[in-house]
């Protein structure tokens, strides 16, 4: 019988530590155990030998580190490393006449990922990739993805076997004492994940021993269908002598794993300071034992890179407003790639409590793919909540599904055979909840019954793709009662058909109720309300929307999901003593006084006031560039210090946004100084200074091509010439890559002689900056603006 | 563990003086965040050490470094040490640069400021243990300091393990990701009076720098 066939049906055993045996056998600290796998075969044979002997059987083979960052520069390829390592697990197995399957071990590259780190995940799928192909050529009968701490690295490295190999997975992952991934992730998000993604086994490695690991046990079986795996370490490491102990006993270790498993587990073995000692008093103690009884939590999950959103009887907010449908302003955003409007959109959604946040950036000018690709890595970059992803492309979904951390939510497929040919396969391999619309080829069914029938159809198709109920989320569709009273009962009669009788969750285009009507708000509400009662699982829905915000909170309050009315209680008690946050209030300050005291709102209402009865011109010259000046001087002087230098710096934006939509609605074109480039440099990953400059000379009228972190010499060259520029800033915080400036600013010279570099960073001394041949050397962000307005005063 | 505010202020350059009530209300919501979403984790190991001339050799390793020479000159045990208080501070910086920059300016400060006060605790923890075998601590000493060379990152991360133990990875070009985070080597010396906690200052090449304490 293969692996997959024994998995659930009996209970299996891993072997235990390799790297604490190998330690025993002369190991050092810092030296990389796998190369051992072509330099001393003979101690790695016997060590897994000695596993097979205490009674394991499934062998990880000696392959835990490798990977292509690794092995730079040890002389050996991961791909003969990966060979060797397997064939040293073959020849034990047949050495001993033991019946046990080889395990291909992976382990986590050692690098993070972006956004946060510097390696893109298709690098990281990249490196993962040649390891997987190996190891199954060499007749691994799994592979063991192990010690992982991070959910995007594991979704690189299962894509990496799916896609290249036919090798069952197993998943183990490393928590906390908070039961929570490195990256913050908690079980119930990692769960839900790898359960999109198919993999076969789900468990927990290292980080604690088997006493702790049992506390944790009975969270993952709530949340999890698939088999469990469990390698604890021989408890927590303790330094003794400058050495790294691991105390529990093998006797010890073995009475509590099979405490664990009497509670159920589908395969036990060893990690840290597990040696063949411990398994076999597994073993023996477990041996006879039944593995975990395996049940459908029938759990309907999405999940982000943090946690999970679960659709139960509490409804969810998804939040619209991510989305170009006439928003001439957000269209306007996606042709200019103004990520940072949309990354605004998507906090203040968050903030107004929505759950899920829609994410649609198709235009037909634009190139929705690669839109795509920026959109969801970037937003989840800020913010923890799972997105929906919502195009018709095929290509910008996929891309969006593979890239996106987590278990998305897709919006949408419909009856429709090529969008059931186009979707479902996505989800199939990707994993995903997805929004059914009730329509096909003839259109949207006038009729619930006829609804109904679409969302059968497209039931039985997903179950074709082994999609299940769970991850169905159907769309009876929001008609316009303007143009037919029966709509919002076909609506509402098949919503609540699929909700109770199917046994679905549904979901809503709620405010699409009240189109072509006046005050759509009172129609929205009432009708928002309804749903819910109807069993509305969610509702796509404006979160800025205080009417709408109300309804759901009133509802969630009403249908007992909101316990003691707590939430209810804490957002509206607050607010009925205090209508109007008084500092907030319009017209109170001038846009001079809104910019120095730092407060963006007033200054942007400010603005727009005062573009009532003047020039764009005057309000910037007389009102916005003298305070941004007072505050310059101010902390040029340190009386004002950074952070109200950038309070200012805010607000001022604020009052520029108001008159650059002036000038837009007045069909003209706000005029710039000039432009610069700015970069930090590459190797380089620290950039906050540099988006502090940019937002400065931005208020100072200058347009500013960011080109972002760890940017190559050519690039930054490559943006200098495209845009014709007269002045690039370069900033690096490490004395390391202060000589990819030097690089920078040489290439730079030659090139493009006319064009002056100015540098900043903690490291650089104007000394320095001279030594690099550097223009001007900027100790602070207003250094940056004098500089930049001496330069382009003089043209 | 709390943000040392007054800490963080002083980075955001303060100095002693007071923070205006806008920035002190900002530095008190952020300190809370990263106290609460912050994920401290660290792990030190002790080594022999040899220091003859430049090179300083512990474990598998020799380091050509004067200015580490210098600083562990005489001990013959280190400890080797790494910390980190996780990625929170990374991400609110991410997202308040987007909407709030004075905010992404002061979770740099406050992150910093958290990341020292947790290297001093750690450090207390390690000066309680080493005074066991009348050992006390020198100054703490990180690559990248005077002629440290950051290279010596890639072969600290193997020996400790930090990947895998506690969750921070190296750049292509040896930055420590999440940024909030430190390795050090730390000489334990018999001798008292060689233990010196005012570190870094006066053998730190920036002498224009503003947090200069010399």
């Amino acid at each position: 019988m293969n692996f997959k066939e024994q998995l659930g049906k009996k209970l299996l055993f891993f072997d235990g530590a390799m790297g604490t045996m190998l330690q025993q056998q002369g190991l050092q600290s810092g030296e990389i155990p796998e190369i051992w796998n072509a330099t001393k075969e003979d101690v790695i044979v016997n060590i897994h030998k000695s596993y097979l002997e205490a009674g394991c059987n499934i062998v990880k083979a000696n392959t835990f580190g490798i990977n292509p960052f690794k092995m730079e520069g040890t002389g050996y390829t991961c791909e003969e490393l990966v060979q060797k390592g397997i064939r040293l697990v073959k020849r034990a197995i047949a050495e001993t006449g033991k019946e046990a399957y080889t395990a291909l071990d992976i382990g986590s590259l050692g690098k993070l990922l972006e956004p946060l780190g510097d390696l893109p995940f298709e690098q990281a799928y990249e490196a993962f990739r040649p390891i997987c192909i190996a190891g199954e050529q060499a007749g691994a009968d799994l592979c063991l993805i192990e010690t992982m701490n991070d959910t995007y690295e594991i979704k690189a490295a299962v894509l990496a076997a799916k896609e290249h190999t036919n090798l069952p997975i197993v998943v183990t992952m490393v928590f906390d004492e908070s039961g929570k991934l490195l990256t913050g992730a908690d079980m119930e998000a990692a769960v839900a994940m790898l359960e999109g993604l198919r993999v076969d086994a789900i468990g927990l490695n290292c980080g604690f021993g088997p006493d702790v690991m049992k506390e944790f046990l009975p969270q993952l079986r709530k949340v999890c269908s698939l088999p469990l795996v469990l390698n604890p370490n021989a408890g927590l490491p303790v330094v003794v002598d400058g050495k790294t102990c691991f105390q529990v006993t093998p006797e010890d270790f073995a009475a509590v794993m099979k405490e664990i498993a009497q509670e159920g587990v589908s395969i036990m073995g060893g990690c840290c300071g597990t040696t063949p000692g411990h398994i076999q008093a597994l073993v023996e103690a477990c041996r006879d034992m039944a593995p975990l009884q395996l049940t459908d939590k029938n759990r309907s999950v999405v999940s982000s890179y943090t946690h999970a959103v679960v659709f139960d009887d509490r409804p969810k907010i998804i939040g619209e407003r991510i989305n170009p449908t006439g928003k001439p302003r957000f269209k306007q955003a996606l042709r200019e790639k103004d990520m940072e409007y949309i990354f605004k959109e998507a906090l203040a959604q968050q903030d107004r409590g929505a759950h899920i946040l829609d994410v649609n950036v198709g235009l037909p000018e634009i190139d929705e793919v690669e839109m795509m690709r920026e959109a969801v890595t970037g937003l989840q970059g800020i913010t923890g909540l799972p997105l929906q992803i919502d195009t018709s492309d095929g290509a910008a979904m996929e891309m969006a599904m593979r890239l996106y951390n987590g278990k998305p939510l897709i919006n949408s497929v419909n009856g429709k055979q090529e969008s059931m040919d186009t979707v479902f396969p996505l989800v199939e391999k990707y994993g995903g909840m997805v929004v059914c619309l009730a329509l096909d080829e003839n259109g949207i069914p006038e009729t619930a019954q006829g609804r109904i029938q679409v969302a059968e159809k497209i039931i039985a198709e997903a179950a074709k793709y082994g999609i299940g109920k769970k991850d169905l989320l159907i769309d009876t569709l929001t008609m316009t009662i303007s143009t037919g009273q029966e709509n919002a009962k076909a609506t509402l009669d098949a919503l609540h058909y699929v909700r109770h009788t199917l046994g679905i969750h549904t979901t809503l285009g709620v405010s699409n109720i009240s189109f072509g009507l006046p005050q759509r708000e009172k129609v929205n509400t009432a009708f928002f309300t309804i749903a819910l009662s109807k069993g509305l699982s969610a509702g796509i829905v404006n979160p800025g929307s205080d009417a709408m915000m109300a309804a759901y909170h009133a509802y969630c309050a009403l249908n007992g999901s909101d316990p003691q009315c707590a939430d209810y209680i804490g957002i509206y008690s607050q607010q009925a003593g205090q209508p109007q946050a008084p500092a907030a209030k319009p017209g109170d300050l001038t846009l001079y006084d809104a910019v120095v005291k730092g407060l963006s709102e007033s200054a942007f209402q400010a603005a727009q006031k005062e573009l009532e009865s003047r020039e764009p011109l005057s309000v910037i010259d007389e009102d916005l560039i003298p305070a941004l000046d007072h505050v310059g001087q101010g902390f040029e002087k340190k009386t004002i210090f950074l952070p109200q230098l950038l309070m200012s710096a805010d607000a001022a934006k604020a009052g520029f946004d108001a008159i650059k939509e002036h000038l837009k609605a007045k069909g003209g074109a706000s005029a710039s100084k000039g432009t610069i480039v700015i970069a930090t440099v590459k190797g380089d990953i620290h950039d906050i200074g540099k988006n502090i400059v940019k937002v400065l000379l931005e208020n100072y009228g200058f347009q500013v091509i960011d080109l972002g972190k760890d940017v190559s010499p050519e690039n930054v060259l490559e943006a200098a010439k495209e845009h014709n520029v007269k002045l690039v800033g370069l900033s690096a915080l490490m004395t390391t890559t202060v000589a990819n400036m030097e690089i920078t600013i040489k290439l730079l010279k030659k090139e493009l002689p006319g064009c002056k570099v100015m540098v900043g960073g903690a490291v650089l001394t104007q000394t320095y900056a001279d030594m690099i041949g550097a223009d001007f050397y900027s100790k602070d962000a207003m250094g940056s603006i004098r500089y930049a307005n001496e330069l382009f005063a003089v043209s | 563990m709390k943000v040392d505010r007054k800490e963080a202020l002083r980075y955001l350059g303060y100095g002693r003086k007071e923070a205006d009530g806008q920035t002190q209300r900002l530095l008190d919501g952020v300190a809370e965040e990263l106290e609460q979403d912050s994920l401290p984790k660290s792990i030190y190991r002790e080594y022999g050490c040899k220091v003859e001339g430049n090179v300083v050799s512990f474990g598998n390793l020799d380091i050509t470094s004067s200015s580490l020479a210098k600083n562990l000159e005489g001990c013959e045990r280190i400890v080797l040490l790494a910390a980190t208080i996780g990625r929170a501070a990374d991400l609110m910086i991410k997202k308040y640069s987007v909407v709030n920059l004075a905010k992404a300016a002061i979770v740099q400060a406050a992150g910093a400021a958290y990341i020292e006060s947790y290297m001093d605790e750690i450090e207390s923890e390690i000066q309680r243990e080493a005074k066991k075998q009348g050992l006390y601590l020198r100054p703490r000493f990180s690559p990248g300091y005077g002629d440290f060379p950051l290279e010596c990152q890639k072969d600290i991360f193997a020996m400790l393990e930090c990947s895998k133990r506690i969750g921070i990875a190296l750049t292509a070009g040896n930055l420590m990701m999440p940024s909030k985070s430190v390795t050090a080597l730390i000489g334990l010396t018999p001798i008292e009076r060689q233990s010196c906690q005012m570190a870094a200052c006066s053998q730190c090449e920036k002498t224009d720098c503003v947090f200069r304490a010399d």
